[in-house]
């Protein structure tokens, strides 16, 4: 997604960024700005810049907002509503027609009501807690899978990009073969292979067990699996950028070892670079998950997640749409906000943009 | 130039063996055994040695690995698990024309309309045009095809109940015909199918050219008198194309994995959603078939 987002961007933004340019030197007076910009250090910078893009704001609030239904809408959700009858279970509280995974038969194919905020399924699960939880298993496979790509990534990309040696013929050898598996394919593989007995070995853990996204580990392995090998190259190509500077130099000059070197003065060279390649990522990954749950090799029916929801309501899209419709506009709005939110981070932490 | 060939070459039979081995590999590893599954109810110690050795998963793994490539070399994937008598080939036959179909004319979609799409997009920057065009292609390549997918499924079922139309939501017509009912069904699939190619190479093909018209043969292009035309078409055109090349190799990856979503969600029966029931079905000969077998063609 790299460059050509980039030229995009660049051309759009051309305009604004040009008229605060002019601006300045209209101010009266000279010695003021001089006295205010030593104190901004070059995060503080960045930070003023993204919070006047508007729309890496709107993203990072939709995200926030996104986040917080995940980790607290839940609770709060299983405390909202009357007691209301049940086709099994008597006359039942929120605690439990608010829960992701009850079914009520008689009550299926519901448009939003007072009772279920955004409806019901074809099984008469609430559809709102399954949004939760879909999220919720979204954001964790992307968090767990994002610690594992920069890691490995950083670690690898740097040891090839700094030593160079068999370590660089290695990675070269080994993402060519990443890029010649389409990465989606390779993730079914393992899934299909090891998937089911994941499904029996970790029945037992209560996080992954019961729900039946005992498969999240494989595919959250899977997935890193595949993406690590871009993000090695990639941390290898800017190492070998940052390795040619004067700083570098200088260094050597003072005396410093290889290990201070990396530590000290490649890694917070990359940290930046990193955050916005991990940011673009996340989207990829998201929709990895998603499409291996729809697909069917993710997580299994009494879970949820959002590929899932996708796939349960695909054969109802002639006579309910809205089902299909809610998980996938969530999904498309996560996506977007990471990739854009990605793209404005990218641009605030760009040491060569021509304004502030 | 021989020697890059040959090194190209080299390259090229080396990832094709990374691949076989770890589409093998992984079915080595598998921790279900085939042979079990196969026999279900009938399992036998002596049955089961027996059938392990006719199927040859006795032999040490380089041997099965060696015999599991020279097979793949004459085309031959094995026999099914789950279908017990159908050879793998016979099982994919059915998919191939479905597969090929909607393939090629994603690519050709993606080719002659994005490509165009990017180049008009760069002429005309700043203006409408491109920010119009630039936003829709930023959008189709940041969303995956699924999405896309449902939301135009949910729009054809909007105007089927508004406009009293009966346009098919999913299927696939006979492949290689085209009746109006076979169009009607093929029409929004390779659509979608070609969307995320569409937009990447519009996005790419802008890029490069705007880069090329900056340089400063085009200045001299247009200092000697050329039209604009002759200086776009003829000067710049040619130079901006050969980024574009390279990396329609790296856009079949895009292909494969859209066409899995596409086939899934619009119920077409090609490779790729037999793909999806081998994986389910734990069906290995057959995964590891399709697997491979992009990477052959």
């Amino acid at each position: 997604m790299g460059t050509s987002g980039r030229g995009f961007e660049r051309v759009s933004r051309g305009s604004v960024t040009s008229t605060v340019v002019r601006k300045a030197p209209d101010e009266p007076e000279p010695p003021l700005p001089e006295d205010t910009r030593p104190h901004l250090s070059p995060l503080q910078i960045s930070l003023r810049y993204l919070w006047h893009d508007r729309r890496a704001l709107i993203c990072g609030g939709i995200l926030l907002f996104l986040v917080a239904l995940a980790l607290i809408g839940p609770p709060i959700y299983q405390h909202i509503g009357g007691i209301s009858p049940s086709d099994l279970s008597g006359s039942i509280g929120p605690g439990l027609y608010h829960q992701y995974y009850h079914e009520e038969l008689s009550r299926q194919d519901e448009l939003p009501s007072a009772q279920y905020w955004l409806g019901t399924d074809s099984v008469g699960r609430d559809i709102l807690a399954r949004l939760m939880q879909g999220l919720l298993i979204s954001l964790t496979v992307a968090v767990v899978v994002e610690i594992v790509d920069v890691g490995l990534g950083l670690l690898v990309g740097i040891l090839a990009g700094y030593y160079g040696g068999w370590i660089d013929q290695l990675l070269a050898r080994f993402t060519d073969l990443m890029f010649a598996f389409p990465s989606l394919l390779f993730v079914m593989l393992l899934v299909g292979v090891f998937g089911s007995s994941a499904a029996t070995f970790f029945n037992k853990v209560p996080l992954f067990g019961d729900p039946g996204n005992a498969r999240l580990l494989v595919v959250s392995v899977a997935l890193a699996f595949t993406s690590w090998p871009m993000m090695a190259r990639y941390v290898r190509g800017q190492t070998l950028q940052i390795k040619e500077q004067q700083f570098i130099e200088a260094a050597h000059a003072c005396g410093t070892g290889d290990l201070g070197m990396i530590v000290r003065h490649v890694i917070p060279h990359l940290l930046s670079i990193l955050l916005v390649a991990a940011a673009l990522d996340i989207s990829g990954t998201i929709i990895g998950e998603a499409g291996i749950s729809l697909l069917g090799f993710g997580v299994t029916d009494p879970g949820s997640s959002l590929g899932l929801m996708i796939a349960d309501a695909l054969d109802l899209t002639a006579t309910h749409p809205w089902e299909v419709l809610v998980p996938t506009v969530v999904l498309a709005a996560i996506v977007l906000s990471f990739s854009f939110l990605g793209d404005s981070l990218r641009d605030a932490l760009d040491p060569k943009r021509n304004n502030c | 130039m021989l020697q890059f060939l040959v090194k190209r070459l080299a390259g090229g039979v080396f990832v094709l063996l990374g691949v076989s081995f770890i589409t093998f590999i992984i079915g080595y590893f598998t921790p279900v055994d085939p042979i079990r599954q196969l026999m279900g109810q009938h399992y036998t110690y002596v049955g089961w040695l027996q059938l392990r050795h006719a199927y040859g998963l006795d032999l040490p793994w380089y041997q099965q690995y060696y015999n599991f490539l020279f097979h793949c070399v004459k085309l031959d994937f094995g026999t099914s698990i789950h279908y017990q008598n159908r050879s793998v080939g016979d099982i994919l036959k059915d998919g191939v024309p479905i597969s090929t179909e909607l393939t090629s004319w994603g690519l050709l979609l993606t080719l002659l309309l994005g490509i165009p799409a990017g180049i008009l997009s760069a002429v005309k920057a700043n203006t409408w045009i491109d920010t119009t065009n630039m936003t829709v292609a930023l959008l189709l390549y940041a969303l995956p095809g699924f999405i896309i997918a449902v939301f135009a499924q949910v729009m054809i079922v909007w105007c089927n109940v508004q406009f009293g139309l009966n346009w098919p939501v999913a299927n696939w017509g006979t492949p290689w015909h085209y009746a109006l009912s076979d169009i009607q069904a093929k029409l929004v699939p390779v659509l979608i199918y070609g969307a995320a190619g569409y937009a990447y190479f519009a996005r790419l093909a802008r890029t490069s050219m705007l880069e090329v018209l900056d340089q400063d043969y085009v200045r001299s292009a247009r200092a000697k008198g050329l039209s604009e035309r002759a200086v776009i078409y003829k000067h710049a055109l040619r130079n901006a194309l050969v980024p574009l090349i390279t990396s329609i190799g790296l856009s079949v990856g895009l292909l494969i994995v859209g066409a899995l979503f596409i086939e899934r969600m619009f119920n077409i029966q090609g490779i790729a959603h037999i793909a999806i029931d081998a994986v389910s079905q734990g069906d290995f000969p057959v995964i590891q078939a399709t697997a491979l077998s992009p990477r052959l063609a």
